[in-house]
């Protein structure tokens, strides 16, 4: 109870702060970047029995990654796992991330907007940045970047730039000043667009045919340079002398390739690598916090899992029903079933409970009467006398919900959905298929229902939340759904940030009563590292505590990062 | 003419199985956009957008059309691009293929020799302690999972002991060829080569022992018994001699299933060989790398095949008359 009043309040805090705090897009907004979140509701701090304090510097350290990060480009990096590695060597225009409430001056010292309607926007660029090769950073290779995003190949990146916002043109207005101009108004073009796009060197990438087999190590801007790399083993980079944000607090990074969950955790442990990049599973918690040689951290991270509908399917194209079905999931049940409460409940919806857009006190609340209620008015009943609904016309149904086999979890959390859907008559069962079958199955829209992870690139990202329009499932929804298509041509139509946050706030409490997606948990972010090698991570909304402001100074920390540097009491 | 009819069919086979290379992952759900992209992103792509990847990653072209390609490329010794690892096919083969070729090396001849003399041991000893003991155990062990036998492993001699390293195939940072860097590949290969090898063992001790439980029930084992020739030329000269064309049979065949690596094995010692990077080439439906890693399998595999055909005749005389 105790916890729900503190959440309350903090949410209420929060929307007071995003009601006052002035839209005002000028520099001083990107001089002082304070973190603007308000009190996250997954919380900061170190789940260790002991808060050590090690080591504030190192000379080199060794970090398990998971996932390959390929030749660390935008154009292989296609997930939301290993941006952090790119950004080790490239750096945007406002950092850290845009899942901030504001962003902080980087390779742009402002970025304004400079027509009323917020369809101009301008970026003047810091001077005196080098890449890695020593040649100096200049407004063309901005430039060059912007129209590569827009016009070349498309990656996790790009539509950004070539949809939502779309970006018409990108100019040169002075050697130092760069222009952009869409359409429509993009009010977050500062908020989104400037801290998400990583900045390439022109130099490096005109040249290049196809940027997707560019090997050689990518140049960059950031506090650390590549310098060597086999995909799929290793990367080793060395800090960048001449990074315009003062030295990195360590002077060597190598991301090893561990892909299987036991044997990163079973390196750690050892000693054998410094920490693990990967999140800590919750059992391993309890087992590891007495453990004099880890440290467990606990940060915001901004990831999700959520229970997909396919929306292709006529059925489901049905808002009651999506909504009598949204009541009967328990996701307070999953959260202390499948994550061992080491998750913040789903029942709050789309997006991330800790996002800075997120509308406070928004909440589905759990009622099986309510949902059997809504499936009898809507004619599932069951006419067979099964136990079990049937469809409208009589037929019966047994739903599938498909899950990768790759994600444990997910397989629990589909056992459980069984249980909770069969509580209002629905029956479903649970399919679990290798990954990549998994994603072709939800893409073709062959599934019923599935269980995947969202990433803050997709949960915590305003502009993202728009992109999902551009899916055919989503699109269908706008067709017919007009409350929804008018709310969504209201956010595409404001011109201004607070015009935005409203609209979006409507098309949130919209979503919440007819979701296209059911949220099934938050999970806390759990990380753990050798605190004797390296004890001097914070905390970055969005990546947890590996990221490059965990090897950056103190300035350069500032408004991206919170400290974990305090005991989480449980 | 044998040779003639063997190589033909051979070729065929190859030709065959050059076609199923190239069809199975593509009849597999899935495709590489998603692995390039990320699910999440592509899933709120338009129909457009997706179309211009794939048309960028070549995989939109009629399927005769990249078969012809494909086709051409084995010809030339280029596979294209790994569409995820962003790197030319044939390097990232050539960067995995020593390691492959050296874990499964070991562990085959390590099994080879452990199982070959354990089955052949067991059989002469038939019935008696010795042999239901060695059974029971290396039967045992061998149907332990071996991603479960891998991780008891790591727990044991690294997590626990601090012995072995738990990953990968050589210490990081040391260089071809300084002590250091054998060290640390020495140390590495032990864990892995071991979990294969057990597992290996227990196949070929069946078949040692089986086929010499065969050679010992002929009739000329009992003539050279009824002769009085001393157990010892028994085993030796009349018993394994005739015992040794399965265990032929069936070390070729592992000679040629060298280059396909160990996908569980590979992937829990995060082992840099050609089995993970299959896995890789799965999960990503990444058809140019998946297609460059089975023709070489697939040529390994029936050159190991075509060359054990052609030696049968020289260890076996009976098979030479019998073509």
């Amino acid at each position: 109870m105790y916890r729900t009043i503190v959440r309350a309040a903090c949410a209420s805090a929060l929307a007071l702060c995003l009601v006052a705090s002035p839209m005002a897009h000028d520099a001083a907004l990107h001089a002082n970047p304070a973190a603007g979140n308000g009190s996250p509701h997954t919380a900061s701090g170190i789940l260790s029995a002991i808060n050590n304090d090690g080591p504030k510097t190192a000379d080199h350290l060794r970090i398990g990654i998971w996932n390959t990060a390929a030749n660390i480009t935008t154009y292989t990096i296609g997930n939301s796992w290993n941006d952090w590695v790119l950004y080790l060597a490239l750096d945007k225009l406002l950092e850290p991330s845009p899942y901030m409430s504001q962003g902080r001056s980087w390779l742009a010292t402002e970025v304004v907007q400079v027509s009323e309607d917020a369809r101009v926007w301008e970026a003047e660029i810091r001077q005196g940045v080098k890449w890695h090769d020593g040649t100096e950073m200049t407004a063309e290779d901005v430039v060059f970047t912007y129209n590569l995003y827009l016009n070349g190949p498309a990656n996790r990146w790009t539509h950004h730039v070539s949809d939502v916002p779309r970006i018409e043109q990108i100019e040169l207005i002075s050697p130092t000043r760069v222009r952009f101009t869409a359409p429509r108004p993009m009010p977050n073009f500062d908020l989104v667009t400037a801290p998400e796009l990583p900045i390439m060197q022109k130099k490096q990438w005109e040249g290049v045919e196809d940027p997707r087999t560019l090997t050689e190590p990518v140049i960059g801007t950031g506090p650390y340079k590549l310098v060597d790399y086999k995909a799929d083993e290793y990367y080793h980079f060395v800090a960048h002398e001449d990074f315009w944000g003062g030295a990195p607090t360590v002077k060597e990074l190598t991301l090893v390739m561990i892909k299987d969950p036991q044997t990163i955790f079973a390196a750690l442990k050892s000693g054998e690598i410094d920490a693990a990049a990967r999140a800590l599973p919750p059992e391993m918690v309890d087992q590891w916090r007495n453990d004099p040689a880890i440290e467990i951290a606990q940060a915001p991270s901004l990831w999700g899992t959520w229970m997909q509908m396919n929306l292709n399917d006529p059925v489901f194209n049905n808002r009651d029903l999506r909504y009598a079905l949204s009541v009967a999931v328990d996701a307070d049940e999953l959260v202390e079933r499948v994550m061992l409460g080491r998750a913040q409940s789903g029942k709050h919806g789309w997006p991330h409970l800790d996002s800075t857009w997120t509308k406070p006190g928004l909440e589905v609340g759990y009622d099986t009467e309510l949902a059997m209620t809504g499936l009898d008015t809507l004619g599932f009943r069951d006419t067979d006398g099964d136990g079990f609904r049937d469809l409208p016309d009589g037929t019966p149904f047994d739903w599938r919900i498909v899950v990768s086999t790759n994600q444990p979890l997910y397989v629990r959390a589909a056992e459980v959905m069984v249980e909770q859907f069969a509580q209002i008559g629905i029956r479903t069962h649970v399919e679990a298929v290798d990954q990549a079958t998994f994603n072709s199955l939800t893409t073709d829209g062959n599934y019923e229902f599935s269980i995947s992870e969202i990433t803050p690139h997709g949960l915590a990202d305003q502009d993202q939340y728009m992109q999902f329009y551009s899916g055919a499932q989503m699109k269908k929804l706008l067709e017919t759904e007009p409350e929804r298509l008018a709310l969504y041509n209201q956010w595409w139509e404001a011109d201004s940030r607070d015009a935005r946050q409203d609209a979006h706030f409507a098309l949130q409490e919209y979503e919440l009563n007819y979701p296209s997606r059911f949220m099934l948990w938050y999970p806390d972010g759990l990380f753990a590292y050798r605190w004797q090698s390296y004890d001097n991570y914070v905390s970055s909304f969005g990546y947890g505590i590996f990221h490059k402001y965990s090897f950056l100074p103190e300035a350069g920390r500032i408004g991206t990062s919170e400290s974990i540097d305090q005991l989480i009491e449980e | 003419m044998y040779y003639l009819r063997t190589t033909f069919q051979y070729a065929l086979t190859l030709l065959i199985a050059l076609a199923a290379n190239f069809f199975l992952p593509r009849l597999a759900p899935g495709d590489p956009i998603n692995a390039l992209l990320g699910a999440d992103v592509v899933e709120n792509m338009s129909a457009e957008q997706i179309a211009q990847v794939a048309m960028e990653l070549g995989i939109n072209d009629p399927l005769p059309i990249q078969f012809w390609h494909y086709l051409i490329g084995i010809f030339t010794g280029d596979f294209g691009n790994s569409i995820k690892l962003g790197m030319p096919v044939w390097d990232a083969l050539i960067q995995k293929l020593p390691w492959t070729l050296l874990l499964m090396g070991f562990a085959l001849v390590i099994s080879t020799l452990i199982g070959t003399v354990l089955g052949v041991l067991s059989a002469w000893k038939r019935g008696e302690f010795a042999d239901i003991a060695t059974m029971g155990t290396v039967l045992f062990i061998g149907s332990l999972p071996p991603f479960w036998l891998a991780m008891m492993l790591i727990i044991l001699f690294s997590t626990t002991l601090g012995w072995l390293p738990s990953f990968g195939a050589y210490q990081i940072g040391t260089s071809f060829p300084s002590w250091d860097w054998f060290v640390g590949v020495g140390k590495r290969m032990l864990m892995p080569v071991a979990g294969l090898a057990i597992v290996q063992t227990t196949s070929v001790l069946l078949i040692a022992r089986s086929s010499m439980q065969m050679a010992l029930d002929q009739d000329y084992i009992m003539f050279a018994r009824a002769k009085g020739v001393s157990e010892g030329a028994i085993f030796f000269k009349h018993a394994f001699r005739n015992a040794l064309l399965p265990l032929y049979t069936h070390t070729m065949m592992g000679l040629g299933a060298l280059i396909g690596g160990s996908l569980i094995i590979e992937t829990v010692f995060s082992y840099p060989g050609l089995g993970g990077l299959i896995v890789q080439g799965v999960n990503s439906r990444d058809y140019p790398l998946l297609q460059g890693l089975f023709v070489i399998t697939t040529i390994s595999i029936i050159a190991a095949n075509f060359i054990t055909d052609l030696l049968y005749p020289l260890i076996d005389p009976r098979t030479r008359r019998a073509r």
